[in-house]
């Protein structure tokens, strides 16, 4: 799964959020590591939402500040769930596989 | 509003209309909102964020508008989308959607491929292959001519030749060499194996280094030295197993052992298979005035044709004042080539012509239909373009579905041209060896620029028409309008220049074909129903005498006559389409000729009595001499040809009685006399004059030397190829060491004559067959795609009242209007394309009205035909159907 992809379903598994809710969640997420910028940011929105795995709320949810009430919110769908859980498990996976590697194989 | 902010929007343009509706409001709010964040830290974060935010978006547009066409593209992280191979898949799959216009389009170009790929191998043989020999454009063919004998080639006169070796100064080298077949037997069976005699020089002014051994040397060439050969490649193969220590031992040529001194490598074949070569051993002084022999030289680099030859003409001018006053015999030189190709000049460039006008009919034809296709298809097109294509992407598919069917066309072309070789050539019967016939690798590359070209030709027509039509009226007008004028134009000019060139074609074919028609009812002057031919060779070792070689033939003769069938049998030196042997004569007391005259040499044949018989030669006054008529001592009587006895007797109106004899050779003993006059055989071809002609009684020659070689013809009451078992087993009871050689039927020897003109009119034929189909094919397409596009108009027409006929009438009219300006266009092309031929129309006029009336009176009824299926389709059309269609 690409990186971005990834950090926005990981932003929107805690809870909805706006646009720039998501983008500033990420930012914090990746330590300042994955700044998205708007068009990234809302074309690849748009791509999750194609791909069902993200869908945009009809209203904000209640108790929003006016200023993000006036944006649109976006929800993680279940099978945005269901995929980023089975790349969790993927990386998890990996990571397992490289430490056991590293811990047995020595530093060469 | 900030510039920085208005610049982002105009740059938004670049992103797809649907991700703008949908999240535009999004965008601009975020990059608002970070542009206020920024403000705070300065003016070096705003710049940051504009510029991190310009590089985003034009690093995703690509990727966005890719994702929502599958169009090729830049991905964000930099993977190109092969759009190639996009493109062909799509060209492919396209191709397979229709297969029966892919196939019609594949098929044309096919067939002109495979044409042309074929005629292209037959042309590069004849004109541009270099000769195997190296430096080959050196080499320089060396004959002699006499316009006032009526000869062209004489053949060079030893003695000439070697005044010319050592008083010439361009030369590299020079030499002379005759064909000749030897009899080669190994005790019990023989068989006839075709060699050359050479000069000395021979191999050095070819260029070729003997594989095994050496060449002849000088003293080899000395009369009565050793009897040495060099033996040809195939001969070594077949005879000594290719062994490599055949230098020095003995081959039996016509009875007698020659010691092998090298071996010739492949491919040194001049105009007959080379078996072997033997050295000519001349003495210059006794060769004076005896032209029998094909010279070859090779130039010093950098001479032209015209030096060496005045530096001949030098060499020529000491015999000239010394022997031949009137200069009755003059060297002649040309490119060695020139000499062997001139017989397939004419008709190599008559197919590449051809089938040059075959592939731009079939260009066309493809074009039109493509055209066609594009415009039914700019519906598709105007939709790519309001997706996003650029105007370029819509040309390289349409340029890579051409290049598609092309290479199709290509593959299926190439395979077929070499089938098609295969039968152009075994319609040819004489191609001499060293023209190498065959598909290579050139021809293949041939092939395949043909493809390309005709792709980008045929590709690039229907994307430069679409690039200029207007996308709003080919979203709404769909497949309706009736097409641009320009285009209609186009269209109906490829059909009148299919029409006029597939006029060149028939008339060219048509012409060919009355010409080859014509020589089959010219009259031979013999009648080879039912006639077997073969040629023997006696060899001097075994038949010593005239008496030897007499008694041979005599019981030859009467053992044929005795076989079951045969009425006749008789033996001639030359039978017809064979040989030459020319000589000059004169009448009993007739003034001695004006030197400037023209005097044709006599074609000089000695038969046996049967002979005529046998031949079916008609008799026009006095008669056949008989069987044992005549003797050396004399009376010598003979048979003359109509020619001949107005050439000696030109104011005698029946000269049977009359005396003559050999020119310069005054013994009364020696006087011939005319006995009768026959029709003239037409002895050198049908197409070819005959010369006069005389024949001479076999029992008045004793010389054996004169009767060594001859045919022997047997006519039978049934088939004549039935004979031959009968024939060879009465050869093989006389003399199981001599083998037949020329074994064929006068009638297929007749054929034979006539086979490269018939291959020719066959040729240009298929060509014009092919070419009237693609252009009726032609016709039909453009028609029924103008009727496809005017269904509506038709519709309102016949809603408005017009008759079905008048529609019909309207349809046939458009088309028979292109037939007729393509015609007007064609014919007098036609006739102009008919002078070129003019060399091969023998007995036809360039002009033969029949051809042409046949040719207009074929391409109307055919395009008509082609024309009243799409008419009758727009007669059909139900107007209520044909409106419906458009609201």
């Amino acid at each position: 799964m690409r990186r971005h992809w990834f950090y926005i379903l990981l932003s929107l598994a805690e809870r909805d959020r706006h646009g720039s809710g998501i983008m500033r969640d990420v930012l914090e997420l990746t330590d300042g590591g994955l700044k998205l910028w708007p068009v990234t940011l809302y074309g690849t929105l748009d791509e999750l939402h194609e791909q069902g795995l993200i869908r945009a709320l009809e209203e904000p949810p209640v108790g929003a500040e006016d200023d993000s009430a006036r944006k649109r919110w976006y929800r993680i769908t279940a099978a945005g769930r269901r995929t980023l859980a089975a790349e969790v498990a993927r990386l998890q996976d990996t990571v397992q596989v490289a430490q056991r590697r590293l811990a047995s194989g020595g530093a060469s | 509003m900030s510039l920085t902010f208005r610049l982002f929007r105009i740059a938004m343009r670049a992103l797809p209309a649907e991700l703008r509706a949908r999240h535009g409001d999004e965008m601009e709010a975020l990059f608002r909102e970070e542009l206020a964040r920024a403000r705070d830290a300065g003016p070096f974060a705003i710049a940051r964020v504009a510029t991190a935010s310009y590089f985003d978006l034009m690093r995703r547009a690509p990727y966005e508008r890719w994702r929502r066409r599958g169009r090729p593209a830049l991905q964000p992280r930099g993977h190109r989308m092969p759009s190639f191979v996009a493109d062909l898949r799509f060209a492919i799959r396209s191709s397979l959607r229709t297969p029966g216009s892919t196939a019609l389009v594949v098929a044309t170009l096919a067939l002109a491929v495979a044409a042309n790929t074929a005629v292209f191998a037959l042309v590069d043989a004849i004109f541009f292959r270099p000769l195997p020999y190296p430096d080959a454009s050196r080499l320089v063919d060396l004959n002699e001519q006499a316009p006032k004998w009526n000869l062209e080639f004489v053949g060079v006169s030893y003695y000439d030749f070697d005044q010319w070796r050592t008083n010439t100064h361009v030369f590299d080298g020079m030499a002379v060499w005759d064909g000749l077949a030897e009899n080669v037997s190994d005790g019990t069976t023989a068989t006839r194996v075709d060699g050359q005699i050479v000069s000395a020089d021979m191999a050095r002014v070819l260029g070729i280094t003997p594989v095994l051994g050496r060449a002849f040397t000088r003293d080899e060439h000395m009369l009565n030295s050793p009897r040495v050969v060099m033996l040809g490649y195939g001969t070594w193969q077949t005879r000594f197993g290719g062994s490599r220590d055949v230098v020095g031992k003995t081959l039996r040529l016509n009875s007698r052992p020659y010691t092998i001194v090298g071996v010739l490598p492949e491919n040194v074949t001049l105009t007959e298979k080379t078996g072997f070569w033997l050295p000519l051993q001349l003495d210059p002084e006794k060769e004076r005035g005896n032209y029998s022999y094909e010279g070859i030289a090779r130039l010093k680099p950098g001479v032209t044709i015209e030096e060496a030859r005045q530096d001949l003409l030098r060499a020529q001018a000491p015999i000239w004042r010394r022997y031949d006053s009137t200069h009755a015999v003059s060297p002649r030189i040309m490119p060695l080539r020139d000499r062997f190709v001139a017989d397939y000049r004419t008709v190599g460039a008559a197919l590449g012509a051809g089938v040059v006008l075959v592939l731009i009919i079939a260009a066309a034809d493809i074009a039109g239909a493509m055209l066609a296709r594009s415009i039914f298809r700019r519906r598709e097109m105007g939709i790519r373009v309001a997706l996003g294509a650029s105007g370029w992407r819509v040309t390289r598919q349409l340029l890579t579905e051409a290049l598609v069917l092309s290479a199709m066309a290509g593959i299926v072309g190439t395979l077929a041209g070499r089938a098609a070789l295969g039968l152009m050539t075994s319609g040819i019967a004489d191609i001499p060896p060293w023209l190498h016939l065959g598909i290579d690798v050139r021809a293949v590359v041939f092939a395949i620029l043909i493809v390309v070209v005709t792709a980008l030709l045929f590709g690039l027509a229907p994307a430069l028409q679409f690039r200029r039509q207007d996308l709003t009226g080919s979203l709404v007008g769909g497949a309706r309008s009736a097409g641009s004028l320009p285009e209609r134009r186009l269209l109906n000019g490829l059909v009148v220049v299919e029409i006029a060139l597939a006029a060149v074609l028939l008339a060219s074919g048509g012409l060919l074909v009355r010409a080859y028609a014509n020589l089959r009812d010219v009259d031979p002057g013999f009648r080879p129903e039912g006639v077997a031919s073969f040629r023997l060779s006696l060899p001097s070792a075994k038949y010593t005498d005239g008496r030897a070689n007499r008694r041979f033939y005599e019981t030859l003769i009467d053992r044929i006559s005795a076989l079951p069938g045969v009425t006749h049998a008789g033996v001639v030196t030359c039978a017809p389409f064979s040989c030459h042997w020319g000589s000059f004569f004169e009448a009993e007391g007739a003034a001695k000729a004006s030197t400037g005259e023209e005097d044709p040499v006599v074609l000089t044949r000695i038969a046996s009595a049967d002979y005529f018989a046998t031949m079916g030669i008609t008799l026009l006054r006095g008669r056949f001499f008989g069987p044992n008529e005549g003797t050396p001592k004399g009376p010598r009587p003979a048979v003359i040809n109509d020619l001949l006895a107005k050439r000696l007797w030109p104011n005698v109106a029946d000269p049977v009685g009359k005396r003559f004899t050999f020119r310069g050779d005054t013994v009364a003993g020696d006087w011939m006399t005319v006995v009768g006059i026959v029709k003239d055989v037409r002895h050198y071809g049908l197409v070819r004059p005959m010369r006069p002609g005389i024949y001479m009684s076999l029992t008045s020659i004793d010389s054996a030397h004169s009767f060594d070689r001859f045919a022997v013809v047997a006519k039978t009451r049934g088939d004549a190829a039935a004979l031959f078992p009968a024939l060879r087993a009465v050869v093989h009871e006389l003399d199981p060491e001599l083998p037949l050689f020329d074994v064929k039927t006068m009638q297929a020897a007749l054929d034979e004559s006539m086979a490269s003109r018939r291959a020719i009119a066959l040729w240009l034929t298929a060509f014009a067959a092919i070419a009237l189909t693609l252009a009726i094919g032609g016709i039909y397409a453009v028609l029924s795609y103008v009727v496809g596009r005017r269904r509506h108009e038709i519709g309102i027409r016949m809603a408005l009242g017009a008759q079905r006929a008048e529609v019909l009438r309207l349809v046939v009219r458009q088309g028979m209007r292109l037939v007729t300006i393509g015609l007007v266009l064609g014919i007098p092309a036609a006739y102009g394309a008919s002078r070129a031929l003019s060399s091969l129309l023998v007995g036809v006029g360039g002009g033969d009205p029949l051809t042409y009336v046949l040719v207009i009176v074929v391409l109307s009824i055919t395009s008509l035909i082609a024309a009243l299926i799409p008419a009758r389709r727009a007669a059909g059309v139900e107007p209520k159907i044909a409106l419906g269609e458009a609201s």
